[in-house]
């Protein structure tokens, strides 16, 4: 979809995409010609349907740090449970991981393996992972965990 | 004033562009993969995921390196079968590691992780309308498993599909034409019509079919070391493309598929000789048209979305 401002003849830009609000997004445009804004709102059908491309919308700068999937997963996994939470870039810091009964804790190398796993599976390959390690007696996955893991399942 | 094709670019929200990213990592992540062959039928029930992990031990007795990705999300057999529930998707530094079978045999299954007991799930505010988007949710995430899973140096991957004919034609236009189509069917006309319709309607495409299988062409009597008659159809199946074998019902391939302990390929009894048949006839047929020959030769999946 794209955006023309009329009286200008011009293309306009996205400017901002406000987080999801009971299944819509507020995405803002403004034309660089004139500085005349707008916003894009949508119902939770538009919503879903581009949410399912597995795309995010919203600056690419905002989330060059992670990478596409990096900010989805940090976006999914917030504990927001809004299903849309994928779409927008993930704020800066302040990253809530969901609540765990028992506590089993991921080195940042490990951390950065598990976002290579597709955003959708991830959570139950969290689980799976650290049931690995509590089984054997570890109360921190690191990336010698995930090796002895790729070993045991002869991968 | 200016129409939707004057203007380059969409303002930013990157949409067109992240697809054709996605589809673009898909092909690195498969270009070690030498031929993609998509197990369907249209028809369900007539045993697909069976031959296709059967299949897939018989190339693989032949020394090849297989891989199979259960793609039906919905009703994931794969893993049962294979012997890989409850096997872990382990991260590497770059790409996720991909199960495998004792044999050696790559399985990427739902049912690894999803208990049988638990439906596959989407959260959506959009729910109780999912017919208009569920369909791209799991095309997307089936491209996102591609991408991720580290597919390595293979001589085939296997798609076991799952059924319906409209499905399967959707799967041919995600893989694309790299992607060859083997069809499964049984000896029953209500099978052969829907296979039937199959065919048409991927005829239609450019995914090279290369043939069906019939699957539970009669069925493996141990005791009596012969194969009895379990349809009352008439033999020609009447399919406008090459059969590659029958291949008889086995309890106890069947029982072994339930326990998840996959018979090795025994080539001593009717089965094992089937299967390894169908094998040779598809290494055959593929070999005869190498997909360089047959489509543009790039190793891209689907086509670019027009903008």
């Amino acid at each position: 979809m794209k955006f023309l401002c009329v009286p200008c003849d011009s293309p306009m830009k996205l400017q901002s995409v406000a987080p999801p609000e009971r299944g819509s997004l507020s995405v803002v445009y403004s034309c660089p010609e004139c500085g005349y804004e707008m916003a894009m709102l949508t119902n939770a059908y538009e919503t879903q349907v581009v949410q399912s491309l597995g795309v995010r919308i919203g600056p690419a700068e905002a989330s060059a740090e992670a990478g596409p999937a990096g900010a989805a997963a940090k976006a999914g996994e917030s504990g927001t449970k809004c299903p849309f939470g994928a779409m927008i870039p993930a704020p800066a810091g302040g990253e809530a991981r969901p609540e765990e009964p028992v506590a089993v804790q991921w080195t940042s190398g490990a951390e950065a393996r598990l976002a290579n796993i597709p955003e959708f599976v991830r959570p139950m390959a969290r689980t799976g992972i650290e049931r690995f390690a509590r089984e054997r007696g570890a109360q921190e996955v690191d990336e010698a965990i995930l090796d002895a893991a790729r070993e045991f399942f002869g991968m | 004033m200016k129409s939707y094709h004057d203007i380059v670019g969409d303002g930013g929200s990157r949409v067109l562009e992240q697809v054709v990213e996605q589809r673009a990592r898909i092909t690195d992540g498969l270009a070690g993969v030498r031929h993609l062959v998509a197990v369907g039928s249209g028809k369900g029930g007539v045993g697909k995921s069976t031959l296709t992990l059967h299949l897939a031990g018989a190339l693989r007795a032949r020394g090849l390196r297989i891989a199979i990705v259960d793609a039906d999300f919905n009703g994931p057999s794969q893993a049962r079968m294979a012997g890989v529930q409850g096997a872990l998707f382990v991260p590497g530094t770059q790409k996720v590691a991909l199960p495998r079978t004792s044999n050696g045999i790559g399985v990427f299954s739902m049912g690894s992780l999803i208990p049988e007991s638990e439906a596959l799930d989407f959260e959506s505010a959009a729910q109780g309308e999912s017919h208009t988007w569920r369909a791209t949710r799991e095309f997307a995430l089936l491209g996102e498993i591609l991408r991720s899973f580290d597919w390595g140096e293979l001589d085939l991957l296997l798609f076991d599909l799952p059924p319906g004919a409209e499905r399967t034609v959707q799967y041919a236009d995600f893989l694309g034409p790299r992607t060859s189509f083997l069809l499964v069917t049984i000896p029953s006309e209500v099978a052969r019509g829907v296979v039937a319709r199959s065919v048409a309607a991927l005829s239609k495409g450019s995914n090279r079919l290369l043939g069906y299988v019939e699957n539970m062409s009669g069925y493996y009597c141990r005791d009596c070391d012969a194969i009895k008659p379990l349809f009352n159809s008439p033999g020609a199946s009447g399919l406008p493309i090459p059969c590659l074998g029958t291949v008889p019902f086995d309890p106890e391939l069947a029982r072994h598929c339930d326990r998840g302990t996959p018979l090795a390929p025994r080539p001593d009894t009717p089965v094992g000789r089937a299967l390894d048949h169908v094998a040779q006839q598809l290494l055959d047929s593929l070999d005869r048209t190498p997909f360089s020959a047959h489509g543009s030769g790039e190793l891209r999946l689907g086509k670019e979305p027009s903008r």
